[in-house]
């Protein structure tokens, strides 16, 4: 375990995430809460990584066709987080400055996730006992 | 004079290691492009709802090319040049053929995004914009495939 300062940091990260993800939705200047989508990307993010991590369980090789696979879906659920606010914005279901707000939301949810995976992820077991 | 460019060289990264991260690289550029173009023809569904602005037919293009991605990068280069003695229905031609097809529904894709634009929105003068963006989806997911195919080197496969 890489350690709790980490962890600590991590959640915090995804907490300030959350926090613009939610005033892009209920500032009362914008108060439209169709940017809530995203938390469907967000859960979404992870998955195919993991899913490639279980199912081809080969340390020999530096990569393999599952796990590139893995990363361009994870990638274009990424983009589609961008794209979305973005349609959303040039809609005007949402007003652009909401556009942008969620825009941070992103980056700063993103990085989380990717920071998640790049301390706890590289394990040499990866087995149920990390869950 | 037939060789008069052979020592131009491109100038070396020596700062990047492409080695072990190759794959990975061409992998994320070729995502970003895939779901780029998408969004792409999304937004202009979004914004020019009426069929006369953006013919729903034109969406073809881009669901045919996604098909030649998918049929492209299922064959591995392995399988095309190899003999590979395994179970599946494709052999080494099959897998040709395959191959073939995938590209054949790519390129006609991408020209068939090429002639909507010129026909049905420079020619007549409309407003240009969804016909732009049908060809630059085709043109994304096309070289998307590109370089989800020949990025990646199957060397590191192991």
């Amino acid at each position: 375990m890489a350690g709790i300062k980490a962890l600590i940091s991590l959640s915090f990260g995804g907490a300030i995430g959350l926090m613009f993800l939610m005033l892009g939705c209920a500032l009362p200047v914008y108060n439209e809460y169709w940017p809530l989508f995203l938390l469907f990307f967000y859960i979404l993010s992870p998955i195919p990584y993991c899913v490639s991590r279980r199912v081809v369980d080969d340390t020999d090789s530096t990569s393999n066709a599952c796990k590139e696979l893995a990363i361009f879906l994870t990638t274009g659920i990424v983009v589609s987080a961008f794209g979305l606010p973005v349609i959303f914005a040039r809609a005007d279901v949402i007003q652009w400055g909401a556009c942008a707000l969620v825009l941070t939301g992103n980056i700063v949810i993103f990085g989380t996730i990717l920071g998640f995976f790049l301390v706890f992820g590289s394990n040499d077991d990866f087995s149920w006992q990390q869950w | 004079m037939a060789g008069f460019l052979d020592n131009v060289h491109w100038p070396e990264f020596e700062c990047i290691d492409w080695g072990e991260r190759r794959n990975t690289v061409a992998s994320v550029i070729s995502g970003i492009l895939f779901f780029t173009g998408w969004w792409i023809i999304i937004d202009a569904a979004v914004c020019y709802t009426d069929q006369k602005d953006l013919n729903h037919a034109f969406y073809t293009c881009g669901v045919f090319s996604t098909l030649a991605f998918f049929m492209i990068n299922a064959v591995s280069n392995a399988h095309i040049q190899e003999d590979i003695y395994g179970e599946g229905c494709l052999g080494k031609i099959g897998a040709r053929l395959w191959l073939f097809i995938g590209f054949l529904i790519m390129f006609g894709s991408l020209i068939a995004a090429i002639w909507i634009l010129f026909q049905a929105y420079i020619v007549p003068g409309n407003p240009v914009y969804p016909g732009l963006s049908v060809f630059f989806q085709n043109l994304f997911i096309f070289f998307s495939t590109l370089m989800y195919k020949f990025g990646r080197t199957e060397d590191l496969w192991g």
